[in-house]
């Protein structure tokens, strides 16, 4: 019954949930689902709103000082973002764009290798890629000074552009593949029968089809490079950009407004890639879409120059991952990095005592993280799906704020928005967890959206019709058909709590503190050795986990 | 169903891994919460805890994070103990009240120079500011290896001069306003100048320029302290102390307000500053300790101490601004 007048009147939200939607959320699940949505608020409304005060609050008074700066003198470093940013955008989404190519419209070999390598690129902890840039392609670089015999300088925003290119390949060529699986071969074959050529159908075809993933992969890169402080930091040399100069102003010259007032003028350009991002994901499902192969043997043959472009591209690219990776790993086995290879077991020193108390920390934090991020993804992407409740939409917006975020920034907000009672958290190992929840919080919503479309809501109003309670509703049916979701949630979240640092830097305590600051403490007291070796336990546990959980996906797929 | 299984044994895991108070993961009566700017920090707290039983959580944190998480959060103490760092943070600190004053009985052994005089903060040990220089390439290039100031300025090191950002870094900073006391302001901007034309950036991180010069990536990194950790690790690299004047600083140790763990803080305080603990932190990270009855290090035996740059640190930082300023104008690039 309920069925028939949605099919007529699509405004109206699914389950009747409309005609109950006031008593609804006054029922007890109706309050545990408001607490639930009230806590978006709290935890990323409320900390976003305290930074933007510090930002306009100067010794007391309100002041626009920190912003009129800003825009004049200091405008270079607003442009500095964005150029560098499109820049590196374009470069990866390009390079991802021939990755996903060679995977999915080539019959060449070591798919399941590249595939591999692109799973693996995206648990690289912080600030490692950027030192072993510098190890292999500095000045006195192992490829470029000693292989080579070259005498370039690597500092400047060039490093930073194919640094951060390099960085966000990988991402961005997951995103393409399975938008470029989900484009129909009928119309790539029809274009081949008519007579266009591979190359011409890919590009005329292909490609237009792919657009909004291609525009979703950009969209995510740009926003992602705008919020990347550490690179800079690392290999920017004299050059500089705002979520650099955020990051350093509070390190560095403890000026909280004015990095506040930094990290707002940042969120501009990152804002409007966003709600350009929000249209476009309107149109398309690119988060919902597990990564994988499928045989190309249905797909139009490409003649053989192209396919050696792409294979030139991808395997250009993997073997940097590649080489990267085992540059980490010999890091941490040979006596100096980079110059003294000998074999030793030396820097395994660094896992004292104390290491495994925050090796164990990072990983009860990141399982609760995990656990936490899946439940209340799960619930909201179901409220908001399903009850579609008034200010339903804004609520989602709020909630994928901080991902378009620099991570210092959502860190120093939680400190000012938790130090005051009633919502004295800093020093806990609350704030800690709640911080990468909700920040990896869109992601969750998205994935759980993207399983409830795809399920039929009359089998919710079935249950109910026949007398299922909320609860039972919830557990037996929503529950189940989320599963995927729930997985993708927890997993995301758990390894971005591992390998995160940006953020936590801020809010942890010596009792409190995790294996990624231990290694930023070793990287900056220069024991490079010993930062690979924590490096290398990070990765390994962090792919172990996600190995264990894929191969439960997989298992439930195939059964 | 057997698929379920493994479901449910997951899920009870991720359960008990989440629910699990933090307490469980540490099992220590007597513990101490302790920020640690200082190398071989672990090995200095495990001794610590065997001579007194008291375990300690360290974080390793830069002075001017603990500077702007506790001013954002209005003077919360993020730990009981605050050890080594710069002293502009700690008189920062304690302008801002921050701190808690404590006059360790250790303290009388201590120079008056290196301690602040109503005990808020007691100098351990004292940072002084050396070149790190990368002694394969200065082989390579026959170039002598930079024993002064003035050496620094010559044109063989045209782009091979890494030092920090002054308006970031605190150690960069001092350094900065050393070289311009030890000569007065304007004959100071006027040698600054010259050795300016050799640093090709500002680097954004204190303890950068040395590990450039260790990889390579400069000839000559300005900045206190690392060549120990450098030298461990094998790369290299050798120490030069100036002759012509040497930046330093005491690195001290102090209480912050209100901390949780008053009776332990002090033991750590008084631990730091015994004879005892003074001879061992001299062999962990060598450095010159503050006590005048401790000899300083073997490796710095040979250092000439007359060439220290006499430094007012409460002008040096009235001054920092108007430092800065200039530095800015002149040289930001």
């Amino acid at each position: 019954m309920a069925g028939t007048i949605r099919q007529i009147d699509e405004s109206l939200p699914p389950g009747g949930a409309a005609r109950r939607a006031a008593p609804f959320f006054l029922s007890p699940q109706g309050l545990v689902y408001g607490l639930i949505l009230a806590s978006v608020l709290v935890f990323v409304l409320w900390p976003i709103l305290a930074v933007f005060l510090q930002s306009v609050i100067i010794d007391g008074r309100p002041s626009l000082a920190g912003y009129a700066r800003l825009f004049t003198r200091e405008a270079g470093l607003l442009w500095n973002s964005v150029f560098s940013s499109a820049l590196a955008t374009i470069l990866s989404v390009g390079l991802a764009t021939c990755v996903a190519l060679y995977l999915a419209h080539t019959r060449l070999p070591g798919k399941r290798l590249v595939l591999g390598v692109l799973m693996l690129s995206i648990i690289a902890p912080p600030f490692v890629s950027s030192l072993v840039y510098i190890m292999l392609f500095g000045r006195r670089g192992l490829v470029t000074h000693q292989l080579l015999g070259l005498d370039i300088n690597p500092y400047g925003w060039h490093g930073v552009v194919l640094m951060q290119t390099a960085g966000f390949t990988a991402m961005a060529a997951l995103l393409i593949l399975g938008v470029l699986h989900r484009v129909d071969r009928g119309l790539e074959h029809a274009a081949n029968d008519l007579g266009a050529s591979g190359p011409r159908v890919i590009i005329g075809v292909t490609l237009p089809l792919a657009a909004p993933g291609l525009l979703v992969a950009a969209i995510m890169v740009f926003i992602r490079a705008l919020s990347d402080f550490g690179t800079p930091i690392i290999i920017g040399g004299r050059f500089t950009t705002l979520a650099t100069q955020a990051y350093l102003n509070v390190v560095g010259l403890f000026d909280m407004p004015r990095a506040a007032a930094m990290s707002m003028v940042l969120l501009i350009p990152a804002l409007a890639a966003f709600l350009l991002y929000r249209r476009v994901l309107g149109t398309t499902n690119v988060l919902g879409a597990a990564p994988g192969l499928e045989r190309a043997r249905d797909r139009i043959g490409l003649p053989a120059p192209t396919q050696w472009v792409l294979a030139l591209c991808t395997w250009g690219f993997i073997g940097f991952e590649i080489g990267k990776y085992a540059t980490i790993l010999c890091g941490a086995f040979t006596r100096t990095w980079g110059l003294d290879f000998t074999p030793t077991l030396a820097h395994l020193q660094a896992l004292t005592a104390d290491r495994l108390g925050s090796f164990l920390r990072s990983l009860h934090y990141s399982v609760a993280a995990g656990a936490a991020g899946a439940v209340l993804g799960g619930v909201i992407a179901y409220v908001l799906e399903r009850k579609r409740p008034p200010g339903g939409r804004i609520l989602d917006f709020i909630a994928d704020l901080p991902y378009i975020i620099p991570g210092p920034f959502f860190g120093i907000a939680y400190i000012l928005a938790f130090h005051n009672p009633p919502l004295a958290l800093t020093g806990t190992a609350f704030i800690v967890v709640a911080n990468c929840v909700y920040r990896q919080l869109p992601v969750s919503i998205k994935a759980g959206m993207a399983a409830l479309r795809q399920c039929r809501p009359e089998t919710e109003a079935g249950a109910r019709d026949l007398g299922a309670r909320e609860r039972h509703v919830v557990m037996d049916i929503v529950a189940p058909m989320m599963k995927p979701a729930l997985l993708i949630a927890f997993i995301n979240t758990f390894t971005s709590t591992m390998i995160t640092i940006g953020a936590i830097i801020f809010l942890v305590s010596p009792d409190t503190k995790v294996l990624t600051v231990d290694m930023f403490g070793e990287i900056k007291r220069g024991r490079i050795g010993e930062a690979a070796v924590l490096a290398n336990v990070i990765i390994v546990s962090v792919l172990a986990v996600n190995l264990l959980f894929s191969w439960l996906y997989l298992r439930k797929r195939k059964a | 169903m057997t698929r379920n299984r493994y479901w449910r044994l997951l899920l009870l895991l991720a359960a008990v891994m989440a629910l699990l108070p933090d307490a469980a993961l540490r099992a220590a009566d007597k513990e101490l919460n302790v920020i640690a700017a200082y190398n071989a920090k672990q090995d200095i707290f495990d001794a610590f805890s065997k001579a007194t039983g008291i375990k300690v959580n360290q974080l390793d944190m830069s002075s001017g994070e603990v500077l702007a998480r506790m001013r954002a959060e209005k003077g919360r103490p993020l730990a009981d103990v605050w050890f080594g760092g710069g002293v502009d943070a700690f008189i920062a600190a304690r302008k801002d009240g921050l701190l808690e004053p404590y006059i360790s009985p250790e303290a009388a052994h201590i120079d008056a120079k290196y301690k602040d005089a109503e005990g808020y903060w007691t100098g351990i040990s004292l940072v002084t500011v050396d070149f790190v220089v990368n002694t394969k390439i200065l082989k390579e290039r026959g170039i002598p290896v930079p024993e002064t100031w003035e050496a620094l300025t010559a044109p063989e090191f045209k782009g091979e001069i890494s030092m920090s950002d002054p308006s970031i870094s605190g150690t960069a900073y001092f350094t900065l306003y050393s070289v311009l006391a030890a000569r007065g302001k304007e004959k100071g901007w006027e040698f600054f100048a010259k050795l300016a034309e050799n640093i090709p950036f500002y680097a954004k991180r204190g303890s950068e320029p040395p590990q450039r010069a260790a990889m390579g990536e400069s000839l000559v990194g300005l900045a206190p302290g690392l060549w120990p950790e450098l030298q461990a690790q094998g790369y290299p690299i050798a120490y030069v102390f100036p002759k012509d004047g040497i930046p330093w600083w005491p690195a001290p140790v102090a209480i912050f307000k209100d901390a949780a763990h008053m009776e332990a803080a002090k033991a750590l305080v008084d631990w730091a500053l015994s004879r005892q603990g003074q001879e061992l932190l001299k062999t962990k990270d060598p450095r010159f300790p503050t006590r005048a009855d401790v000899a300083p290090p073997e490796s710095l035996a040979g250092v000439d101490t007359s060439a220290f740059i006499p430094m007012d640190f409460l002008k040096a930082g009235e001054e920092r601004a108007e430092v800065l300023k200039t530095w800015q104008e002149r040289f930001a690039k």
